[in-house]
């Protein structure tokens, strides 16, 4: 069975330029080597905000986190700001993959945005991302007078693995009670490792661009292990966590097409009933990935919404 | 708990100061009289849509009382939108919805047929659901005198009406006579036993309690809610297969007593191979569009129209 059937019209040059990637130990190597030439080729838009690095202490010794900072030019003082984690499988990607959406970001919010370019899988396990994202979510509450923005309005984004990041973030920020995170915005966010490993699987989800064996191979890379088990840490696979109370105010965004669908309901579905404000929307006949197609109704509508609720959770 | 933390501030003071239901049997005819002329009087904007009052005769040999909008020019053959209002299954007209109707068959350039189902105690299940699908046929039957393009018919509701208005399309695609294009859901009451389960805790405190629920529920299906035998034309997620059922929207509030099933049933359309948009408001218990003017009831309805007019190819 195809699911052709369903897709949006306007996404069916994404899927038919891109079939789903079929990622291996052989495979992955020349993915990532071919990955910044694609990144250059992408024009940035025309936008006064600034893109440079910044090395961000990682906590361990001398060993530094490079995160890509974005701030628009004439940025008001005490600016909020989002902590942004690239997706790629959590094997894959580097923060340049979103620069062009993350200026326009920076640029009609007004606000700071640093995007952390994680230590990736299998070279680094878990919880070596997550550190590393802990590291610059420390970086931005501890430089927050010098850097101009507010403490308070600091939110987590993320989209695909990134996702995964961010809502892991959100727990942990939580459990260690350090640094407060206003606001999580989760775009198609892979949220629990069984689905790789469901019995029942979904027939209606993840034939397009990011299937169930890329997001199992991803799994094994991440966790070191078969997916599935009976001890995933809920900051590999946020799902996991028994306890949703206490997290910040939840933004999620997946397609009704996309592997992640039914774990992102669920997941806004029980916090809701832990008592946190969530906005979730499940866009129809869109994929996994369908915000490549940038200039498609559907991912344009999708960065109309994100833009929406960013705006919303920074009161602006 | 309250969840009163947990509203959009911006919807609040409306749901503070509207009456809490709570009907009975016995208090339900004054009620009923006592709404009336307010849900009848709601201004109507001004705008070049003809309104009439129809009778369409049922199978039955009854008459089915509908409000028709249409546009007083139409560019060809438009799509049609049937409409069912809200009301628990108990109370309520179609007029409450005319102003809202009235500038989407305005700005969608579209026929509107909006229908007074006969309502519960008095008719239980399935006097309503016959009356919408009379409605439907109505539609179809009548497209090329109406200017109504047969392809294009979709179904919309809100609460009682959404539940209507889900059955209505599990009706139409078991008989097999009338397609439709598209359901539009709209916090849509679809499972009567959300009674017999336990309570989401963040859930169902404003405007439609679970009291409401139970006392709405009983009355349809005249026979307490939550029993083995209930009809899928009678709460939609009692069906067990939902494939070949129209492109769906769902759209519904964190805080609506139908969460739970409402997201239940978008999930298990998607399973089901049927295309589904569902979108999720934070801090807005049932009825929050009461709040018209509140940022979220504008981007509800701003989501309900590019919805429509996606659905309808517009």
């Amino acid at each position: 069975m195809t699911t052709r059937h369903l897709v949006d019209p306007a996404l069916l040059p994404l899927i038919d330029a891109m079939p789903p990637m079929v990622l291996s130990d052989a495979s992955l190597p020349m993915i990532r080597a071919a990955l910044p030439a694609m990144v250059k080729a992408v024009p940035l838009p025309d936008l006064p905000v600034t893109i440079g690095d910044v090395m961000v202490p990682s906590g361990e010794a001398d060993r530094m986190v490079r995160c890509m900072m974005l701030r628009p030019d004439a940025m008001a003082d005490n600016a909020p700001a989002i902590l942004h984690m690239h997706g790629g499988g959590h094997v894959l990607g580097m923060p340049e993959m979103n620069a062009g959406t993350l200026m326009q970001w920076a640029d009609a919010l007004g606000c700071l945005i640093l995007s952390v370019d994680y230590r990736l899988s299998p070279e680094t396990r878990f919880p070596g991302a997550i550190e590393d994202c802990y590291a610059a979510l420390r970086w931005l509450h501890e430089e927050a007078g010098a850097l101009g923005i507010d403490r308070t309005h600091i939110a987590v984004s993320g989209e695909s693995a990134g996702g995964a990041l961010a809502a892991g973030l959100a727990l942990l920020a939580r459990d260690r009670g350090e640094y407060a995170i206003a606001f999580q915005h989760l775009e198609q966010p892979r949220l629990d490792d069984r689905t790789a490993t469901s019995a029942t699987p979904n027939p209606h989800t993840g034939e397009f661009v990011w299937t169930r064996a890329s997001s199992h191979f991803c799994w094994i890379a991440q966790l070191g292990k078969e997916p599935g088990g009976d001890d995933t840490s809920p900051y590999a696979a946020p799902a996991r966590a028994t306890d949703l109370s206490g997290l910040p105010s939840t933004f999620i965004a997946v397609g009704a097409l996309d592997l992640f669908v039914d774990e992102c309901l669920e997941y806004a579905h029980r916090l809701i009933r832990a008592g946190v404000p969530t906005e979730l929307h499940v866009y129809p006949g869109c994929m996994h990935g369908f915000g490549m197609a940038r200039d498609s109704a559907p991912a344009q509508r999708a960065q109309a919404d994100n833009i929406a609720a960013l705006r919303n959770a920074f009161s602006l | 708990m309250t969840t009163r933390h947990l509203v959009d501030p911006a919807v609040l003071p409306a749901l503070e100061a509207f009456p809490s239901l709570r009907a009975t049997r016995e208090t339900l005819p004054a009620m009923r009289a006592a709404m009336d002329p307010l849900l009848k009087g709601a201004p109507v904007p001004d705008l070049p849509v003809e309104t009439s009052e129809i009778h369409i005769p049922s199978p039955e040999g009854h008459q089915v009382r509908a409000i028709l909008l249409r546009p007083e020019v139409l560019d060809g053959a438009v799509p049609a939108l049937l409409h069912i209002h809200g009301g628990a299954y108990i109370i309520g007209v179609p007029e409450m919805s005319v102003p809202e109707l009235t500038a989407t068959a305005h700005q969608l350039g579209i026929v509107i047929l909006s229908v007074d189902y006969r309502l519960a105690p008095e008719h239980p299940f399935p006097a309503g659901i016959e009356d919408c699908y009379t409605a439907l046929a109505y539609l179809h039957d009548n497209a090329a005198t109406l200017g109504v393009d047969a392809s294009r018919i979709a179904v919309m509701g809100e609460s009682a009406g959404g539940g209507l208005a889900a059955s209505l399309a599990l009706l139409a695609r078991d008989r097999g006579a009338y397609p439709l294009a598209f359901q539009l859901l709209d916090a849509p009451m679809i499972d009567d036993r959300t009674c017999a389960r336990p309570r989401n805790p963040v859930t169902g405190e404003f405007i439609f309690a679970p009291a409401d629920n139970h006392f709405g529920w009983s009355c349809l299906l005249d026979a307490e809610p939550g029993g083995p035998d209930v009809s899928p034309y009678a709460a939609a997620a009692r069906a067990t297969q939902l494939e070949g059922l129209p492109p769906t929207l769902i759209a519904t509030g964190a805080l609506d007593l139908f969460l739970d099933e409402n997201v239940d049933y978008a999930m298990r359309l998607i399973s089901a191979g049927v295309a589904v948009e569902l979108h999720i408001y934070p801090g807005c218990p049932h009825g929050y569009v009461i709040a018209a003017d509140a940022p979220v009831s504008q981007r509800a309805l701003a989501d309900k129209r590019a919805a429509l007019r996606r659905a309808m190819a517009l």
